[in-house]
Formats: C-alpha cells, structure tokens, sequence
C-alpha cells in the first residue's frame, strides 16, 4: 500500500484514525523504506536530537584496567568434544526407538530437523543470496522474530556461505530459519525461535535427529537450533561463536 | 567443475579472511571494543541518563559497561555495530543490576530535573525552550524515554531500536505515538511562542 507524505505526517501528528495508524504501523514492519520515510518526516525527531545531542558537554571519564581478565573461559575444547561424541553415539541408537515409540505431539526443534533433513545441495543451489535479498530477509525475519540475528556474525561463520533467511512458523510462534552452504554446497541452517518470557533457559544439547547432527538450546525467551546436513557434521566451531553471539 | 570454481573460491577467501581474523583475535577485539567505548562513550552516559533519570546513576553505568564489555570482547564475532553492542550492554546493567535501588532516587529527581545539563548560551527563550523539552521527555515512562532516546537522539531506526530493546517494531511505533501525544503540548506551546514573537 502506498502511503501520501500528508497521510504520514498525519499519522505522526496523531491525526491519523485508528484504521490508517494501524495500516502504517502493519506496512512498516515488513518495509524498511516506509520506515525511513516515516522517520524523516517526524516533526518531533529534530527539536528531541537538539535538546540531547550536546549533553554531556565533555567526553565522560571512564577508568578502564590495562589488561582484561579472562571472563568466562570458553567449554574446553577436548571434553566437548568428547561429550559431541558420546552424545551423538548415544543419541543417534536411541533416536530410533524413541521416534518409534513417542506418543506426544512433536517439538519445533524435531519439526524444524525433519524440514531440514528433506534439503539438498539443489534445494540451496539456485536461491538468491545477493547482499540486498539478504538484508531484505533479515530485516524482515528480525521484525517478525523481535530481536537482532547478527546478520555480520552469520555472514562470516567459518565454513560457511550465508544463503537466505526464511519466516517459518511454529504454533504460532515465528521460527526463522537461515540457510548456509558448506564447501561442499551441502545444507546446513541456524534456526531461531520466538518461545516468548519466561521459556526456560536450556543448556546446549547434541542429538541426531531425522539423520541429521543438531544443537539446540534456549536462553532469554528464544529457543536456538545448529542443524547439519548429515549425522556426521561437526557443529562444533560453529556452535561456539553462535552460543557466543546470541548469548543475552 | 569449472562451474563450481567461482563458489570454491568465494568459500577459500572466506576461509582466509577467518584464519587471518583468528590469528589474533584478542588483540582485535580489544582494540575494537577500547575504540569503540572512546567513541560512543556520550551516547551511553546519554543513554544511561534516559535509563535512570540520573547523571550520577549514568557516571556508574557507563563505567560499568565498558568494564563489563572489555570482559567480553572475545564475544565480539562483528567489528560493526559496537555502538548497539554497548547500548544492551549498558541496558542490561541498568535492568539487573542497577534499577531497583536507583528508581526511588530517579522519580525524586523527575520532579526537579536537572537542568544544568542544558548548555546555556545567549537566548534564554532558546534556553527556555531547551530545558522544557528535556523536562518532558525525562518525565516520560521509562519504556518510552528509552525508545525516544535511541530513535530521536541516537537515529537508531524502528527495527535497529526493536532488536536492541527485544519487542517487537510495533511497541516501539506505539511507545513513540504516546510519546508525541506528551511531548506534543511542549510544541504547540513553542509555536504559539513563535507566532507571539514574529507578531511583536
């Protein structure tokens, strides 16, 4: 929908009825330029920036240390990997009996797996992953999810070649889902979910699900997911900097 | 396979510009995050400001924020928006540490703000003007001067403010909405000023 300069400036002048702010509002969120449109007309925007944009007066005082502690050391490379592998030995044998048996309804974690065990190298092959269809698919993913993706972050995984991000759903509940090829041109995806405050934080768990190596884990009311493209991936550095990158 | 060429390669300089980049990440990071805190260090304190309504509860937040973010610069994967990195930093502070024994002195201040943070120069109805502005937003609900802050003052867009704050880009649409309908009655009184002054 097109919106006039008048209809905006309304809108912003809270003069707008309740039909068109809604409009505005709704179109905005999945158009970048309405937004910037928006934001350049805002009577309110320049008188604000004055008032505050000289205060302080002077650069504040900060004491910062010479050298830095080591916050937090990383999970030690050689137990973790050990506990991937006795994980996905484990997992992998009991997986099978476990889907044969399991009587409730799926998770999103299984739900996403399975959807990403039917990619393929042609699935990923033809998809337009130029800089402006990235950003596009971001801006929109990150407005449905409600939080940063770290697209820079994505975009210099090692190994990896950031290929699209995708608006799922789950229950409800948007799940974004970004792509990536190996070197092989094989798939692999990073997906996020929206589980809302108050979803339990979890821990970061390794299983084979639906033939493929997965990570998941929950922090801050948003549930994380690593997926490979077979049950012998390694997600292992990967993981690192996204549990890094998306921590609080 | 002379299809493939252009991939492989895209994928080996990738490669290169990681190895290189990991070589010594520590240094980089911390250089970039010391750099960064030199930059932005008045958007902060600013921001700071709007979370606590306060200059001394700022002093302390800016300074605990570049503490805690030189702790974790390793967790920097991105030597962009380090500004935005800074700001949730200082946020999340704000929230867990720092507001619930700061809120009682920050409503106290709200009602006597202090306007000795706004630069005085020759025209005192400028002036006047000035500090009346910044007395309505400083009174605004925490929720909304935070959005205001990040929008109006520090040009964040919708969606950059959206991700920062963790709501969706409706809430920040809505929260400036009520935000203007305030701050409205600060412009219609500068305006009729204006149309008084042109008219003498």
């Amino acid at each position: 929908m097109k919106f006039s300069d008048e209809t905006l400036k309304a809108y912003l002048e809270g003069n707008a009825n309740v039909a068109e702010a809604a409009a505005i509002e709704a179109a905005v969120e999945t158009d970048p330029a309405l937004e910037q449109r928006l934001m350049g007309l805002d009577p309110l925007a320049p008188v604000v920036h004055s008032v505050f944009e000289n205060i302080p007066a002077d650069a504040p005082q900060i004491e910062l240390p010479e050298s830095v502690p080591v916050y937090a050391a990383q999970t030690s490379g050689g137990l973790w990997r050990l506990m991937a592998v006795a994980a996905s030995v484990a997992v992998v044998a009991v997986s099978a009996t476990f889907w044969a048996t399991r009587p409730e309804p799926m998770g999103w974690a299984e739900q996403a797996a399975i959807y990403q065990s039917l990619y393929s190298p042609d699935t990923i092959a033809s998809l337009d992953s130029s800089p402006a269809a990235l950003d596009a698919q971001f801006a929109q993913a990150e407005a449905q999810l409600g939080r940063s993706l770290n697209q820079d972050a994505l975009e210099v995984l090692p190994g990896l070649e950031l290929k699209r991000a995708q608006i799922l759903s789950f229950k409800g509940k948007p799940l974004i889902q970004v792509v990536f090829a190996d070197d092989q041109g094989q798939p692999l995806a990073f997906c996020v979910i929206r589980q809302g405050e108050g979803a339990p934080a979890k821990d970061v768990k390794l299983a084979a699900i639906s033939g493929v190596a997965t990570a998941t884990w929950a922090q801050d009311g948003y549930g994380y997911m690593l997926i490979g493209s077979s049950e012998q991936t390694d997600l292992q550095q990967q993981l690192d900097i996204l549990t890094a990158t998306f921590a609080g | 396979m002379s299809v493939l060429t252009p991939r492989v390669r895209s994928v080996e300089s990738k490669h290169t510009q990681v190895a290189i980049y990991s070589m010594s990440p520590e240094i980089n990071s911390e250089q970039a995050v010391r750099g960064a805190i030199q930059t932005h260090s008045k958007r902060v304190w600013r921001f700071g400001l709007a979370l606590s309504g306060a200059s001394d509860v700022a002093d302390d937040l800016l300074q605990s924020t570049c503490v805690r973010a030189l702790e974790r610069h390793h967790q920097v994967t991105s030597l962009e928006r380090l500004d935005s990195w800074l700001m949730t930093i200082c946020r999340s502070i704000w929230l867990n540490e720092v507001r619930a024994r700061s809120v009682r002195k920050a409503q106290a201040l709200s009602v006597t703000p202090e306007a000795e943070l706004i630069a005085t120069g020759p025209d005192s109805e400028t002036n006047i003007f000035a500090a009346e502005v910044f007395t309505q937003v400083m009174q605004l609900p925490e929720a909304q001067r935070e959005t205001v802050m990040l929008v109006f003052v520090e040009g964040y867009s919708y969606r950059e403010t959206a991700a920062l704050l963790e709501v969706p880009i409706g809430t920040i649409m809505s929260r400036l909405s009520n935000a203007r309908q305030k701050l409205k009655n600060v412009m219609q009184h500068d305006a009729a000023d204006a149309v008084r002054r042109s008219g003498k």
